[in-house]
């Protein structure tokens, strides 16, 4: 609420400039590297911001001629790593969604036996780090058979998105009036086309959001992948930045940005596209 | 259809929101729940809805027991107080959407019928909106027509007027009200306003702490009400209390209070031999007189011009009567007036228990 300030006009001008230098201040660092590892990517080598050499596009050679980099001859190509990523990111998103909506809904709406004792665990499971149980998981995933394969490192990352997630949707349904459910009741809908055809429509801010935010989450998650399933095949493009990075006695810088900048890029496209969904996480609320 | 609560009682926790209810509605009959605010006045409502699951008694349509029917299964509309339209869809879907879970309904009928129920409000204009882009009143027809449009036996209102501003509430007061008699659709009102459920109600049941005080026509509430609680809750300005000795003269009964001296008719006689009694008296059966003319006399302690008429309260002995004045009264505060009591509409209540003694 934009209470009157002070009508001081050169005062009242530097005060609302202020934020926006001091927020320019602080992000310039973050830009300037962004920047760098774009250009970079575009030329044999750089020496702090300076350039060496003509601009190339060698370092990308990794998309259409993967042979001729040694780095990525042991490893499986970028395109299956590509779908691999995006297989992992988006079906742990869309299982974490389903599962959040229905258990955040459950958790706001129905008052079953034991459902403080649940919330509490959830909250404990979010802040419980994922590191701490590796040894666990992979006694399990073993057990199960779905050690190094894909549908087991989904479902763990899945696992470990939910807390969050259900406690976000829930604070979602949370702020929906029951009037519009028992409304929807009255009206001669049942408890799960209410769901569907009242709640979920009113919490889909929530849903787009948290959906981008798990879908990043999965695209940049590292250590489940690498750890759970090291053979190769199924790997995913953290695991192919990270396998450059560590090469040993060398690294190709050039050829580690290029890989970097096509790795992030996605994410990138995604924040920009969903902004305005993002925002609305922390501001949830009923709204035509 | 008829309805009917049988010892109907709901506890939340250790709190019963509602005790022991008994309440018979009349087939087409439009019956008011009043009482003021936290009485069960809603509660009731939702376990006639069947939101609400009861914690004993029954609920009866026609001679069915219906109370562990779901809501979808009891054939009823309800308008509740925020109206509870739904933001995502437009005002025709909003409308359509208790036609869209009836297999039996088609795509035309349905747009046939929520086009009938929209026109029944007048709002034929507003069907492609959403309801962030109405305004009250109109967010409250599209509600009612919500309600309506699945030709339901029974229509429950929660307070469908508290968000309206004065002038649109007195509108809608008669809209409802001729709707109802039209629809002929027995209904079931719930508000804390008693002019709002004295005016549209053919009955009225008064609630207080999840007990029903009294239950009757308006006119019956206004001229004999069953206790204090009622008689001070009905009619505005309310009613004067106060406490008088009740005793005989010359054979017939009379009634002392504050000065004032009335001789009782048959119909007001006491039951029992009551000595000491409430004595309540309306302030439109007040008037004001010369002093020399009144039962009693007192001192003009401030006046409240309404237009129409004046609320005039005058001091007697320790106490404050509240009377009704014609716009021609002249009084001042200070003036020396007296009283002249309507006998024959005089109240007498049981000081202890409140209950109504003739
Ligand atoms: N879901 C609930 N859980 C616990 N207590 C409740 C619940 N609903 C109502 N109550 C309590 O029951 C009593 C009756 O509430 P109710 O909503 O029926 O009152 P009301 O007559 O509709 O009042 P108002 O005019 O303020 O709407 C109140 O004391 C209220 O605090
Ligand atoms: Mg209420």
């Amino acid at each position: 609420m934009a209470t009157v300030v002070a009508p001081v006009p050169g005062r009242s001008r530097w005060l609302v400039l202020m934020p926006y230098v001091v927020l320019a201040l602080a992000t310039l660092p973050i830009l300037v590297l962004y920047v760098w590892l774009f250009y970079s990517s575009f030329f044999p080598r750089v020496e702090g911001f300076r350039p060496i050499g003509d601009l190339t596009f060698d370092n990308w050679r990794f998309l259409w001629d993967p042979a001729s980099v040694p780095q990525m001859r042991n490893r499986p190509p970028v395109i299956p790593l590509t779908v691999n990523t995006l297989l992992f990111a988006t079906l742990t998103s869309l299982i974490s969604l389903l599962v959040s909506s229905m258990a955040g809904y459950a958790f706001s709406r129905l008052r079953f036996k034991g459902r403080r004792v649940f919330l509490g665990g959830v909250l404990l499971l979010h802040s419980f780090p994922s590191v701490t149980l590796l040894i666990a998981l992979f006694v399990v995933l073993r057990t199960l058979g779905l050690y190094d394969k894909l549908v087991g490192v989904i479902l763990v990352q899945t696992a470990f998105a939910l807390p969050f997630g259900i406690w976000i949707m829930k604070g979602f349904f949370d702020n929906i009036p029951w009037d519009l459910e028992m409304s929807a009741l009255v009206d001669g809908a049942g408890r799960l086309r209410t769901w569907w055809r009242i709640m979920l429509p009113l919490v889909k801010p929530g849903l787009l959001a948290l959906g981008i935010l798990l879908f990043v989450e999965g695209w940049n998650q590292f250590l489940l992948p690498f750890v759970f399933m090291p053979s190769g095949s199924q790997q995913t493009l953290s695991t192919l930045v990270r396998g450059i990075l560590g090469e040993g006695r060398f690294v190709d810088y050039g050829l580690l940005t290029a890989v970097g900048l096509y790795y992030i890029a996605p994410v990138l496209v995604l924040f920009v596209l969903a902004q305005d969904q993002l925002m609305r996480i922390y501001a949830g609320g009923v709204k035509g | 259809m008829r309805v009917v609560l049988e010892q109907l009682t709901k506890k939340f926790g250790d709190v019963a929101a509602v005790r022991e209810l008994d309440l018979e509605m009349r087939s087409g009959e439009f019956v008011a729940l009043l009482g003021p605010s936290g009485c069960g006045k809603t509660t009731t409502l939702l376990m006639v809805a069947g939101i609400y699951r009861p914690t004993s008694g029954a609920i009866l349509f026609g001679d069915r027991r219906v109370d562990h029917l779901h809501p979808k299964d009891r054939g009823i509309g309800m308008v509740f107080q925020s109206y509870a339209l739904y933001p995502h869809m437009t005002v025709a879907e909003n409308i359509g959407f208790p036609l869209e879970l009836r297999r039996a309904i088609g795509k035309p009928e349905r747009d046939q019928r929520v086009r009938e129920a929209a026109g029944r409000v007048e709002i034929d204009d507003l069907l492609d909106r959403r309801p962030s882009q109405l305004s009250g009143g109109q967010q409250q027809r599209v509600a009612l027509a919500r309600a309506l449009v699945k030709r339901p036996d029974i229509l429950l209102l929660d307070e469908p007027l508290s968000n309206l501003d004065a002038r649109l509430r007195h509108d809608m007061r008669g809209e409802i009200k001729r709707l109802q008699k039209e629809i002929g659709i027995t209904s079931i009102f719930v508000t804390h306003d008693q002019l709002e459920a004295l005016t549209m109600a053919d009955r009225v049941a008064v609630m207080r702490n999840g007990r029903l005080q009294a239950y009757a026509t308006p006119d019956e509430l206004y001229a004999r009400p069953r206790n204090r609680f009622v008689a001070e809750f009905i009619g505005t300005p309310p009613m004067n209390f106060f406490p008088a000795e009740l005793g005989s003269r010359n054979g017939s009964v009379v009634a002392r209070a504050e000065g004032i001296e009335v001789e009782l008719t048959r119909a007001q006689l006491p039951r029992g031999e009551a000595r000491q009694a409430t004595m309540g008296v309306r302030p439109e059966h007040l008037s004001i007189v010369s002093p020399a003319d009144g039962n009693v006399t007192g001192e003009v302690y401030v006046v409240e011009p309404m237009g129409r008429e004046q609320i005039v309260d005058v001091q007697v002995g320790e106490r404050r009567l509240r009377v009704i004045a014609p716009p021609g009264f002249t009084g001042r505060i200070g003036d020396r007036v007296g009283l002249r009591v309507a006998a024959e509409r005089l109240h007498f209540f049981d000081p202890t228990s409140g209950e109504r003694l003739s």
